[in-house]
């Protein structure tokens, strides 16, 4: 057991200390334990090394169904209205939550209410119901999120999606975690518990345990959790996206009532690794996530209104409308490059894919400036303290650095990073892991046909604003409306949005 | 607000008092509460969190004071007008600073407030008084940037139409209210989004009615010492010019009957009913308003009859949730239920009005009264441990009320209600002639 004496006394404050940030987690053979003597509370991530990657071919979405017959549902010893009874004076709950590669059982306690909750979420994991009733209304909510939500109700998280299942057809990341409609509606309760006897395994876990907790719940966590089934699952080789050169895209037709784009392509890099910070500070510059020193917020925002963000990423960063920093817990062995645009008038969507593209295509070819390196490399020194301030936050930080396999950790690293990175490696970086002239790219419209013909015959898109602009923002759209973006016919697909996650 | 008299004298031109932690009182931190010459209120909560402040700027203001027609959705207009900068430090100039700092910046809009927040680290105290003061009381901008600032918001709209909640969100309240601005969504009529970039000399105003120090309370969480940071404030927010100009809100009449309506929405949808009894404004000390937080959890929260019967057991619903706001005013009061099959809208809407019924008659169970009662507490509780969520929870409260001892007051209140207060509260906000019933569908099926 590799346990540092040294980290267990180091926190003690409830926050995290600006200077020992991310410090203080051990690591043991089976656990990831964050002590904070003074936070009232305790926290747990149970990890399960499973995921939507994990989901048999025609049962897309178990594993995220799996993961909600454990935090949503009966367990042997309460029906799911007693669960609620019981959780509900605590303040507290529990969530599983399947992403493409882990199922993170996560919950929060005051430490007065831990004697009444921890039987609970040991039931949850240990000791599920599965009773059809359960399956039946989980279900109905996923196929629900599927044919209504997910198709109608936000076409920015639908962008996404589309790409994300272009890029990885036919490898095991090749569908969303919710799955499809067929795939959700054909599974059965013999699929759900042979899924959980498979991969909910007594040997397939890390313990995640944080904040103001006594040694020995460690102890009873690691004997109860031992009534797991056993058993040590096969890893599923890392996915082989198909390769692709140059421009693709997918048109989603709908009613929409603005164009919404998302476009990317898979790279070959991890955080951890020195590159993988060089390339943040390009991919911070470019477009940190809600944030306005984002260029292409600049760009097409700020300077000529189109939209509300415009947004770029190197890891995936599901619920990114929701969130102001990056999740836990969705770590994954293969990432991808990603441009979110959000929804523009449909009028102005194949300029602002130009304007997006254009952008990309200039840091690719010239690298970063001096000064833009200085200013991100120094925003970022100190915006990542944002990014873990709870326990929690912290203990999935541990989590992932554990996923990596990034000894310390990321976030420490990170911050060291910024110390020692310098243009040179963040230009390096970018020659080597960006693609100019490929993308892969997923608009949601209603003029589908209308936007592919544009794209096929490269057409120029001007645009014209109600109020007048400086003459140096109408000179530079005279660029952006004949900058070249020509995709082969046989590259662009129209999908009606029925025919999605079908 | 418990004022210190020994504070009083000791600070010849400001009030200041310092709110004690002690067992008595609920909220768990200490508050540092100062009044500068100008009306500036400023609240000072010191906390465990080395090397992280939360330093919220909390104006008084949101959509509730568009009274003006037209000009609807205004208020959040100006909450994007004012990242656009001063002479001093220009738009470009502003976002660099925040750049620099690392800064976690943004804000919000909402009915009865508009919130500006910065997350950064402690030694940066200064720079952030010194380009927040300034924003505060020298915004400059011109009309190119404020009408491109116009298609950002109407890009906001565009994201949010899409969904149902929102569609159904701006239909209740226009049919629920004849006069009162809270008819109107935050977001504002479309008509008056499409407008806006027609509004510069208006917008003008806004700041120059509502962008006072007597409208505005300073709220700083975290790392901070209290003597350095007042005298930081002083100086810089000290030259702030008074002249809060109140909106003349109009007074809603009493509703005097049911109201019902369908909205449709575009695209496909599971069929959501809305049902709103007008409310009561938020008084902390209100019994009623109390029993009527807790009925919404023991009605229709996850414990309830009603939500095991149709979340859990029928399964006719996937989502059953009551909201009891607090406000500045007479809100709504909503019960929302999803509801998975069109020929059962009627049905669930029945087994909703029966449970009211049953609140309105049969006294709740003590049990469940003091699980509720515990929860809220626990919950509420829970959420302090980072300087901005401390902030966070207490920006609404002090929008309404001006202050936090609300806090303490509603956690009293709330421990005093009794199984009779449910039932009275029950009878006296959700009645017929008080309520608005809307059912939104999609269009495809």
């Amino acid at each position: 057991m590799k346990t540092s004496t040294k980290s267990l006394l180091l926190s003690i404050a409830l926050c995290v200390p600006v200077l020992t940030m991310g410090e203080g987690s051990v690591n043991t053979d089976d656990a990831v334990l964050l002590p904070v003597r003074k936070d009232p509370t305790i926290c747990f991530r149970i990890w399960f090394k499973v995921g939507s990657q994990n989901d048999p071919k025609g049962k897309e979405g178990l594993a995220e169904v799996t993961a909600a017959m454990i935090s949503d549902a009966s367990t042997r010893n309460n029906s799911y209205e007693q669960i609620l009874d019981k959780l509900y004076p605590l303040a507290a709950g529990y969530d599983a939550e399947a992403s493409v590669e882990m199922t993170a059982v996560s919950g929060r306690v005051h430490k007065d209410n831990l004697a009444d909750y921890y039987p609970l979420l040991i039931d949850a994991i240990t000791a599920p119901a599965f009773a059809q009733t359960d399956l039946d209304r989980i279900k109905s909510g996923i196929l629900s999120t599927l044919e209504n939500t997910l198709r109608y109700s936000s076409d920015e998280e639908l962008g996404k999606a589309v790409l994300y299942n272009d890029l990885f057809a036919g490898t095991p990341y090749g569908h969303i975690t919710s799955g499809t409609v067929a795939g959700v509606s054909s599974i059965t309760l013999d699929d759900v518990k042979a899924f959980y006897t498979k991969y909910f395994t007594r040997e397939n876990l890390v313990i995640g345990l944080g904040g103001g907790y006594d040694e020995s719940l460690l102890a009873k966590l690691r004997g109860d959790l031992g009534r797991l089934p056993a058993g040590k699952p096969e890893e599923v080789p890392p996915p082989v996206p198909a390769a692709f050169e140059g421009w693709k895209a997918t048109i989603v037709e709908k009613d929409a009532p603005a164009t919404a784009i998302s476009m990317g392509f898979p790279i070959d890099i991890l955080r951890g690794t020195k590159d993988w910070y060089a390339l943040e500070i390009a991919n911070s510059w470019l477009g940190e996530h809600r944030n306005s020193s984002s260029h292409l917020y600049q760009v097409i925002r700020e300077r000529r209104g189109l939209n509300y963000g415009d947004y770029s990423y190197i890891e995936n960063f599901p619920h990114g409308g929701m969130r102001s920093v990056p999740p836990q817990n969705v770590s994954r062995r293969k990432q991808i490059f990603e441009i979110w645009i959000r929804p523009v008038p449909e009028e102005t969507g194949h300029f602002a894919l130009r304007a997006a593209l254009r952008e990309f295509a200039k840091l690719t070819e010239h690298g970063m400036t001096a000064e833009d390196f200085t200013i991100t490399r120094d925003f970022l020194k100190k915006y990542v303290l944002h990014y873990a301030p709870t326990t929690m936050e912290r203990l999935g930080y541990a989590l992932d650095d554990r996923f990596y396999g990034i000894e310390g950790s990321h976030l420490e690293r990170f911050r060291s990073m910024m110390q020692t990175l310098t243009l040179a490696d963040v230009n390096a970086a970018i020659a080597k892991y960006w693609k100019k002239g490929t993308m892969d790219i997923a608009i949601v419209t209603k003029d589908a046909k209308g936007m592919r013909d544009a794209l096929v015959n490269d057409t120029p898109s001007p645009i014209s604003y109600k109020n007048p602009k400086p003459a140096s923002i109408l000179a530079e759209d005279k660029e952006i409306a004949v900058f070249p973006v020509k995709i082969k016919p046989e590259n662009v697909k129209v999908v009606p949005v029925t025919a999605m996650f079908k | 607000m418990r004022w210190s008299i020994v504070a009083l004298l000791l600070f010849a031109f400001c009030a200041a008092a310092e709110r004690p932690a002690v067992a008595d009182t609920f909220f768990p931190y200490k508050v540092h509460t100062e009044i500068l010459p100008n009306g500036l209120k400023v609240l000072l909560i010191p906390m465990d969190s080395p090397g992280l402040v939360a330093y919220y700027s909390v104006v008084r203001t949101g959509s509730r004071d568009e009274v003006e027609p037209g000009k609807t959705g205004f208020a959040h207009f100006f909450e994007h007008i004012m990242f656009r900068g001063t002479l001093k430090y220009p738009g470009g100039v502003y976002d660099s600073i925040v750049t620099s700092l690392g800064a976690d910046a943004n804000a919000f809009t909402d009915d009865d407030i508009t919130a500006f927040h910065l997350n950064f680290a402690a030694e940066d105290l200064e720079k952030v008084i010194d380009i927040e003061s300034d924003r505060f009381q020298h915004l400059h901008y011109e009309l190119p940037d404020f009408q491109t600032e116009a298609g950002a918001i109407y890009g906001e709209y565009r994201k949010n139409v899409t969904d149902p909640f929102e569609v159904l969100s701006e239909k209740v309240r226009d049919v629920a209210f004849d006069v009162h601005t809270y008819k109107h969504t935050t977001m504002g009529f479309e008509r008056d989004i499409k407008a806006m970039p027609e509004g510069f000399e208006y917008s003008r105003s806004f700041f120059r009615r509502f962008y006072r120090p007597e409208n505005v309370v300073l709220l700083v969480v975290g790392d901070i010492a209290i003597d350095k940071t007042m005298d930081l404030i002083r100086k810089y927010y000290g030259g702030w010019e008074k002249g809060y100009a109140p909106s003349n809100v109009p007074p809603e009449p009493p509703q005097k009957g049911e109201r019902t309506a369908e909205v449709v929405y575009q695209g496909k949808t599971l069929p959501i009913i809305d049902i709103a009894y007008k409310g009561e404004a938020f008084h902390p000390a209100s019994r009623t308003f109390a029993a009527a937080l807790l009925m919404g959890d023991l009605a229709f929260g996850v414990t309830s009859d009603l939500y095991k019967k149709l979340y859990i057991q029928d399964q006719r619903v996937d989502a059953l949730e009551a909201s009891i706001p607090s406000q500045r005013d007479m809100p709504l009061f909503e019960i929302y239920a999803r509801v998975k099959k069109e020929e059962d809208v009627g049905a669930v809407r029945d087994d909703i009005y029966a449970t009211i019924a049953g609140f309105q008659k049969t006294p709740v169970d003590a049990k469940r009264l003091a699980d509720a009662k515990k929860r809220r507490r626990y919950g509420f509780l829970m959420g302090l441990d980072t300087p901005d969520r401390v902030a966070s929870r207490l920006a609404y409260i002090i929008a309404v009320t001006g202050g936090v001892d609300a806090i303490d007051t509603l956690y009293g209140e709330l421990d005093k209600v009794t199984p009779d207060d449910i039932m009275t509260a029950a009878k006296s906000f959700f009645t017929p002639e008080n309520r608005t019933v809307v059912v939104l569908k999609g269009t495809a099926k």
